[in-house]
């Protein structure tokens, strides 16, 4: 039967421009569908990214108004502060021999500052933005299709 | 004549013809038009990226509880875009709300805006630095506002458009001058000067990044805010404000040149408080007054008769004497060629050493210097560090080598004369008789905060000059002699150890003794060290007053303050009478 077919085709030609054209219009739809994949995660990646510029000035302008905090907290709980509101609310001075020594159960007077963890200069942090975010569309592909592979 | 089929496509060819020529003139257009080749660049510079340095916020300073003592305050640069000025051409508005907002000349800012990218050679003009939140919140409403007026095409509304302001961060002492001899300061512009700011200056301001800036917002990079590391230090803000206001009070009471307290805890080497007079002032970057000295580590002096601890520590723990040694006081002696005379230039006959610490006699410390002979004295001040440096961790000690050992020295040097220390270098030889005979490096910083975690530095220790014995019997013997040697040290409740010392002063050059005598008839240093409680120290108080006025003695007027200071100091560190104390040990 195939030399009946290449004798058909040969008979009408326009079957082998339909068949051109179907291949060409092939060829089209493929790469107008791996250019709109790649546009959609461009897009995506892009609208993601312009969040992430505004999340860090966000992040910048709160780093400025933590130290002003910092700053205010510090002012309102210095010496000179604190005996002024003692003032204001009619405390005196102790002298010592209005001093007398309590022993309180489980009380241990201060503690010396803890702020934060005890170091340890192996524990570093690791990056906080995802793989997803920074690589290719090619080698985000890439890397699914041997986690596929290796599955 | 054409065909229907070839005129058509002809038609189609001219039409793809003009296409095609239009393309290609918009191409040449925007390949040789000014402003699309500026673009252009523009484009490549912001795609390709750039890098940006982030400088870190410095880190804050606490004290041993964590009360902020250096903190950062968020200040801005007001500059104008001279691009964006421009181009809407609004100099005259801006001069004339940034004149009225940041109360700056209107021409200044006039003259500033007014010029163009091409003279300037800048994009941007700053215009002012370091203004306050609250100026900048009322420069953004106002720019807000004039942004909402609406204008015509032919009369557009005035803008602000082009003005901008950054942040950025200075330093700020909520304090104010607490401590400011320990901390230092940071100029406007960033300069660490003295003290632990200076000292610490790599660790604090903290390691700049460079960030990858580009215009590409698929093109995201991993940019952490850099911070520099926080300090924990060992100062009590409590302590040091309150030593501070009695030595500010003692100083001024006494008429005396300046002052130093010192509270350190002896079995760690933590400073709790180092109070001086004067104190730094956070003078304006170009003072000249700026050249500070932090006398409890810079101000070399000869201690007196406070050093006597040190020959009777080396004497008891070379067994050469006990508490009870008898010595016959005839008021004189000589040694090494040099003739010594006790203070009062008296001979107290019968005495034990004991009571040679209680009288202060320069014959009695001198004899037994002797005979603990030149070798074994000065291997035991070398232990005790003497003519070393201390090792704190401030920027600025100073050390004067001890004089080239000898007989002609030895009976000086046995109560504190002819030989040059800083106090801190004081504290720190003395602080093993209270510690067991172990001598701990002075410090005054505790923890380090780096990214979020806290390292807390272990104390050191620099030497064990004598052994935990003689220390024991050393506290016991200035315990008792304390009580008979000073009335003025009255704290109830507790048994502290101490000695007193007034030294001798020898004439600065143009001092009209100068040359004639060695020391000055009209001034003193007064002294005191002590530290308690006796049986388990948990302070050590040194004092120097530099030429009282009131009294040239040290049991008079050093001692009250070391008497002040330890009154306070019981409370603020939670310190319970010896019988208290004594009772819970015992429960």
């Amino acid at each position: 039967m195939p030399k009946n077919l290449i004798q058909a085709y040969q008979q009408a030609p326009w079957r082998v421009q339909i068949q051109r054209i179907g291949l060409f219009l092939l060829f089209l739809v493929t790469s107008a569908l791996i250019a709109g994949v790649y546009l959609y995660f461009s897009a995506q990646t892009t609208a993601v990214g312009v969040e992430i510029w505004r999340l860090e000035a966000t992040q910048e302008a709160t780093h400025f108004e933590i130290e002003n905090l910092q700053n205010v907290l510090a002012e309102k709980s210095s010496v000179r502060s604190m005996e002024e509101w003692a003032k204001d609310l009619n405390f005196d001075r102790y002298t010592p021999d209005e001093v007398e020594y309590m022993v309180i159960p489980g009380y241990y007077g201060r503690q010396t500052a803890q702020m934060g963890p005890t170091g340890n200069f192996s524990n570093a942090p690791d990056s906080i933005i995802k793989p997803a975010y920074t690589q290719s569309l090619w080698e985000w592909l890439l890397e699914k299709l041997l986690k596929l592979s290796s599955q | 004549m054409l065909s229907d089929f070839e005129l058509r496509t002809n038609i189609i060819k001219v039409i793809f013809s003009m296409v095609a020529i239009l393309i290609l003139g918009r191409i040449i257009g925007l390949q040789t038009n000014k402003a699309n080749r500026d673009f252009q660049e523009y484009w490549e510079y912001v795609s390709s990226g750039y890098e940006e340095e982030i400088t870190p916020a410095r880190g804050l300073i606490y004290d041993r509880y964590g009360t902020p003592l250096a903190t950062n305050l968020t200040v801005y640069e007001v500059n104008v875009n001279l691009e964006k000025s421009n181009f809407v051409g609004n100099a005259e508005t801006i001069a004339s709300v940034l004149s009225r907002i940041l109360d700056i000349p209107y021409d200044e800012v006039f003259r500033k805006t007014n010029v163009s990218v091409k003279e300037t050679g800048f994009t941007r003009k700053i215009i002012t630095s370091f203004i306050d939140q609250e100026r900048i919140d009322q420069l953004a409403l106002t720019y807000d506002e004039y942004e909402n007026l609406n204008g015509t095409k032919k009369n557009p509304a005035p803008t602000l458009y082009g003005v901008e302001w950054t942040p950025f961060l200075i330093r700020q002492y909520p304090e104010e001058e607490l401590a400011s001899n320990v901390i230092g300061s940071v100029s406007k512009y960033g300069d660490a000067r003295r003290g632990v700011e200076q000292q610490y200056d790599e660790l604090l301001s903290g390691v700049p990044s460079k960030s990858l800036q580009t215009g590409l917002p698929n093109v995201i990079h991993d940019d952490d805010w850099p911070k520099g590391s926080s300090l924990v230090l060992t100062i009590d803000r409590e302590i040091q404000r309150t030593v501070e206001d009695i030595l500010d009070f003692h100083v001024d009471e006494t008429g005396s040149l300046s002052g130093v307290v010192i509270v350190s805890d002896p079995e760690t080497g933590d400073v709790l408080a180092m109070a001086t007079t004067s104190r730094y002032d956070r003078l304006p970057d170009n003072d000249p007054r700026i050249e500070f000295v932090n006398p409890a580590i810079e101000s070399l002096y000869e201690p007196g008769s406070v050093s006597k601890v040190l020959t009777m520590a080396a004497a008891l723990d070379a067994g050469l004497v006990t508490p009870d040694t008898p010595f016959l006081d005839t008021g004189i002696v000589e040694v090494g060629g040099v003739t010594v005379y006790n203070w009062d230039r008296v001979g107290h006959g019968q005495v034990t050493m004991t009571g040679c610490m209680e009288l202060s006699l320069n014959v009695c410390l001198a004899s037994v210097a002797r005979d603990l002979g030149v070798t074994t004295f000065y291997e035991y001040l070398d232990a005790f560090g003497i003519g070393h440096r201390s090792g704190i961790d401030l920027e600025g000690e100073r050390i004067y080598p001890l004089a080239i050992p000898g007989e002609g020295n030895l009976a000086a040097h046995s109560f504190g004369q002819a030989m040059n220390l800083a106090p801190i270098q004081m504290v720190t030889a003395i602080s093993a008789v209270a510690n067991d005979g172990v001598m701990m490096a002075p410090r005054i910083v505790r923890s380090i905060i780096s990214n979020g975690r806290q390292y807390d530095l272990p104390p050191k220790v620099i030497s064990k000059p004598i052994t935990a014995e003689t220390a024991h019997t050393l506290t016991e013997m200035l315990t008792v002699s304390l009580q008979g040697e000073s009335s003025n040290i009255e704290v109830d409740g507790y048994r502290l150890a101490g000695k007193t010392g007034t030294a001798q002063i020898a004439p600065y050059k143009g001092h009209p003794e100068y040359d004639i005598l060695p020391y000055r008839t009209d001034a003193t240093n007064a002294s005191f060290v002590g530290w308690g409680p006796a049986d388990d120290p948990k302070f050590l108080v040194y004092v120097w007053l530099e030429e009282p006025q009131t009294s040239p003695w040290g049991s008079v007027v050093a001692a009250p303050v070391f008497s002040d200071v330890v009154n306070e100091l019981v409370v603020l560190m939670d310190i319970p009478p010896d019988a208290i104390r004594l009772q819970i040990a015992n429960q």
